[in-house]
């Protein structure tokens, strides 16, 4: 998107409101948690979240809750389906006179990886394919983190979860790609479609202000460094999220109705300095270098790219 | 409530955060304890929760094998290996503690000190191992020196099967090696500066227990899904105390960019009328994002010193 016609153009445009109350039992340093944050803060308070079970569990554990909206805790499989129960009501008291329009709420499915890739994938399919209005926010910390970091179909090529340990027959890890869940969700012509990351607020804002203009599905996948899983310091998440961003392995893009924009072009720091920050890459260097592993992670993400910037 | 007269078994409890390393620790006196040619049992428990809230973890050894299962309510020994959790109501650190329990308190102040705030019952013991973590491991995992100091109190494991173990088991979980060194190294460090055990430490559980079945009453089935109609509560949690390091703002030299309120997961930094971030230390992680994040590098970090 352009800058000159933008909405947020520094960091002073972001809201000082919050919408998530501190002390939740998230982990330190969640980067799902900041990118939620963020993106609250243009949702504003007028919103009802539909939670599929996952690490975002933890914002509401009984009997403390962090939201002043609602939240609505579903199954893995089933949050567009509740999200399409709550729509359905909302429209139902509208027009019953019942609720004023300007109380009316933005529904908001809340899921992770997990859920988004693979548990939910139908049941979203179904909602975009109904043009059902609401928001999707998928977390994508690359794998099953809630439950001990299990591998996804989110979990990138050659990282290490606790099912896809590097061993003798796959020293690399994950021997799979990472599912290309833009791509599907695109595949829909859904009217408003982005991922965003934590590193870049300015840019998370701006699509989250955008996407309020559409009527029916908009979705969003959020990058979430993970500090246990990812295995790195806390302090590093949104280091963490730039270097994937600025390596080019999370591209920052949009798609109205299917047309895809890349908001950001990389600068194309060498994929290492982002694989060298996280233990969970730490195999592809220790105890010796598997050039070869390393080296179909730098191709991936060139020819991702050549295919966006022709060159 | 003791839990069993067989006088062979030695119950072992960890308290700790998550990410601290406490079910770790309860691994390493487990292999620690099989090497040396004991029957051993261990597992840890976490609630809902994750990094940094509070966890429990079980070691048990005999030299008969262990019939007895679940969680361990009146240990032998008693790890504390956060001190903020001796406040902490949720996590019921001295339940079922009793005379012969030795309790373990990771902090820098004295047993006696600990002994009379607290009026812990039965032998205690204090130790920072933290500071002995930060030191020779270079992080605050307390896994291998926790490990260590309750291997020294049982009197029946050996420096060398304690070094045996903590290789063994930090080794499989991919850590690298010069790491595993410094472990082994910080776990001896703890051995050697806990005195030899004292007899008087494992005087056999004399009472008698009869085995309970806990009946469960009937619930009504809206129990299970409760609603909460209170705006932002968690803030009431404090997770304050999940803390190591705090971060300071040098207001002076602050140039109100508003980066460390920006990314601040936890929305704890918030703008004042001067339009200076201020930090929630009620509630601060202490992640130290903003830390790292702050261009101008106005932003420290202390080692926190907890007031009792």
């Amino acid at each position: 998107m352009s800058m000159e016609n933008a909405a947020y153009k520094k960091f002073k445009d972001i809201s000082r409101e919050e919408h998530i109350s501190p002390g939740t039992a998230l982990c330190t340093g969640c980067g799902g948690l900041l990118a939620l944050r963020l993106a609250y803060k243009v949702l504003g308070e007028n919103v009802v979240i539909v939670n599929a079970a996952g690490c975002f569990t933890l914002l509401s554990v009984y009997p403390y809750n962090p939201f002043n909206s609602s939240w609505m805790y579903t199954a893995m499989a089933c949050a567009p389906a509740g999200a399409q129960g709550i729509r359905d009501a909302l429209d139902i008291l509208i027009k019953k006179g019942k609720l004023k329009s300007e109380e009316n709420l933005k529904v908001v499915v809340l899921t992770g990886d997990g859920t988004a890739n693979d548990i939910g994938l139908q049941s979203t399919s179904a909602a975009i394919y109904r043009g059902l209005d609401f928001y999707y926010f998928c977390y994508d910390n690359e794998a099953y983190a809630n439950t001990g970091f299990q591998m996804s179909s989110a979990t990138p090529y050659g990282s290490r979860t606790s099912t896809s340990l590097p061993g003798e027959i796959n020293p690399q890890g994950t021997t799979q790609r990472k599912k290309d869940l833009f791509e599907i969700w695109r595949a829909h012509k859904p009217p408003y479609l982005a991922t965003i990351s934590p590193s870049d607020p300015v840019d998370l804002s701006n699509k989250f202000e955008k996407a309020s203009k559409f009527e029916g599905p908009k979705l969003f996948i959020a990058l979430s460094p993970c500090p246990p899983g990812w295995s790195f310091g806390a302090s590093n998440s949104v280091n963490i999220a730039r270097l994937a961003v600025q390596t080019g392995i999370w591209p920052l893009k949009e798609a109205v109705y299917g047309e895809v924009k890349h908001t950001v072009i990389p600068k194309f720091k060498p994929v290492e300095e982002y694989l060298r920050t996280q233990n969970r890459y730490d195999h592809l260097f220790n105890p010796v270098k598997q050039v070869d592993i390393i080296d179909n992670i730098r191709k991936d993400v060139e020819r991702y790219w050549e295919r966006y910037l022709g060159t | 409530m003791k839990q069993s007269t067989n006088e062979m078994i030695k119950r072992i409890r960890f308290h700790g955060r998550g990410g601290q390393g406490m079910k770790t620790a309860s691994r390493i006196v487990g292999t620690a304890s099989f090497l040396e040619g004991f029957f051993v049992q261990d597992s840890p428990l976490y609630g809902a929760e994750r990094r940094g809230a509070p966890m429990v973890a079980f070691t048990r050894l005999s030299k008969e094998p262990i019939l007895e299962r679940g969680i361990i309510v009146s240990p032998d020994i008693n790890m504390i290996a956060d001190e903020t959790l001796l406040n902490d109501q949720t996590a019921n650190v001295f339940q079922g503690t009793w005379e012969g329990t030795v309790t373990i308190v990771n902090t820098h102040y004295p047993a006696s000190h600990v002994r009379n705030v607290y009026g812990i019952v039965g032998e205690i013991v204090t130790l920072d191992i933290t500071e002995i973590a930060l030191n020779v491991i270079g992080e605050s995992v307390l896994s291998s020196t926790a490990a260590a100091v309750v291997c020294k109190l049982t009197g029946m494991i050996t420096e060398s099967s304690l070094e045996e173990a903590v290789t063994r088991e930090l080794s499989s979980i991919n850590l690298k090696k010069e790491l595993v060194e410094k472990n082994v190294q910080a776990a001896l460090t703890c051995f050697d500066r806990i005195p030899e055990t004292h007899p008087h430490y494992f005087e056999s559980i004399k009472e008698d227990k009869k085995d309970e079945i806990v009946r469960l009453e009937y619930a009504d089935p809206c129990l299970g899904s409760p609603s909460v109609y209170a705006k932002g509560t968690t803030k009431l949690k404090k997770t304050g105390n999940w803390r190591l390091f705090k971060p300071v703002i040098d207001h002076e030299k602050c140039s109100r960019c508003y980066t460390c309120f920006v990314y601040c997961p936890h929305s704890c930094i918030s703008i004042d009328e001067e339009g200076y971030p201020q930090i929630d230390y009620d509630n601060c992680k202490g992640c130290l994002i903003c830390f790292c994040e702050c261009p101008k590098k106005v932003i420290s970090k202390d080692r926190e010193v907890r007031t009792w």
